[in-house]
């Protein structure tokens, strides 16, 4: 279940693929500079459990609630530049 | 306004990793959840000081645990720890109940002092650099660096873990190999 595909950056599950231009962070794990010498990298037992622990919350359902606030916001936002512009 | 939508992508793009962060944090899901509101409604009001092409998930981060400090400031001070056994006893997670050996490191994870907590959190399962690290900290790379380091000994000590400072092919034949 925890394969290397599931552990995309978390924006892939809530389905808002379209316009992530702030997704600039670099992709976890990034190849070899996390190999051998890294404490917590793969090579490490602990490394892994936390990596383990987080990507099991990271799975967990999302409560509609963070996507309504934000519709919320966005709504208010858009009548304060609407009244505005008048 | 399309600058105004991909900055609300980009919020929620990063609840997931906001409520892992902040569940590590807070080490309940319920306060996790306000704690992940909060930092949505703030990050919101201060969308004009966030500079697009920057990392957001930093930027979302230093908020989250800004806010997480604060609230822990305002609790001491109204409730001091009457209420905080029972917050442990609720802070078990639904779906991690399932792996005992999941659910061993997180009690593991708990026992950490917060700032080790959040140092190891950031740095070894959040994905960020310890410099990323310390900027959302608001401390030293070398602070980040030796919080990780202590977190990591620590939490080997309570796990059980041997040692892991030499990767030698070598030292992990002695955690593999079955006794003939």
């Amino acid at each position: 279940m925890h394969d290397e595909k599931y552990r995309t950056e978390p924006g892939c599950q809530t389905g808002v693929g379209k316009g992530m231009k702030y997704q600039t962070e670099k992709k976890r794990d990034s190849g070899a500079q996390r190999a051998a010498s890294d404490p917590l990298g793969p090579n490490s037992e602990i490394g892994r459990k936390l990596r383990q622990y987080y990507d099991d919350l990271i799975s967990e359902e999302i409560p509609d609630r963070f996507s309504q606030l934000l519709s919320e916001l966005e709504g208010e936002e858009q009548t304060q530049s609407a009244t505005k512009e008048d | 306004m399309s600058a105004t939508l991909s900055f609300r992508n980009g919020l929620l793009a990063a609840v997931p990793t906001l409520r892992a962060f902040a569940v590590s944090l807070a080490k309940n899901a319920d306060r996790a959840d306000d704690l992940v509101q909060e930092t949505l409604v703030k990050a919101w009001d201060k969308q004009d000081s966030f500079q697009p092409g920057t990392n957001l998930k930093a930027w979302l981060f230093t908020i989250l645990r800004n806010e997480f400090y604060s609230q822990m400031r305002k609790r001491k001070r109204e409730v001091e720890d009457a209420d905080g056994a029972m917050t442990a006893q609720l802070s078990v997670h639904p779906s991690q109940e399932g792996s005992t050996d999941l659910a061993d490191f997180r009690k593991a994870l708990e026992l950490l002092p917060e700032d080790q907590r959040e140092a190891i959190i950031l740095v070894g399962a959040s994905g960020f650099s310890y410099e990323e690290a310390a900027e959302i900290c608001g401390c030293a790379v070398g602070t980040i660096k030796s919080r990780v380091s202590r977190a990591r000994s620590r939490l080997q000590e309570i796990l059980g873990i041997e040692g892991e400072r030499d990767f030698a092919p070598g030292s992990i034949a002695i955690h593999t190999t079955n006794v003939a």
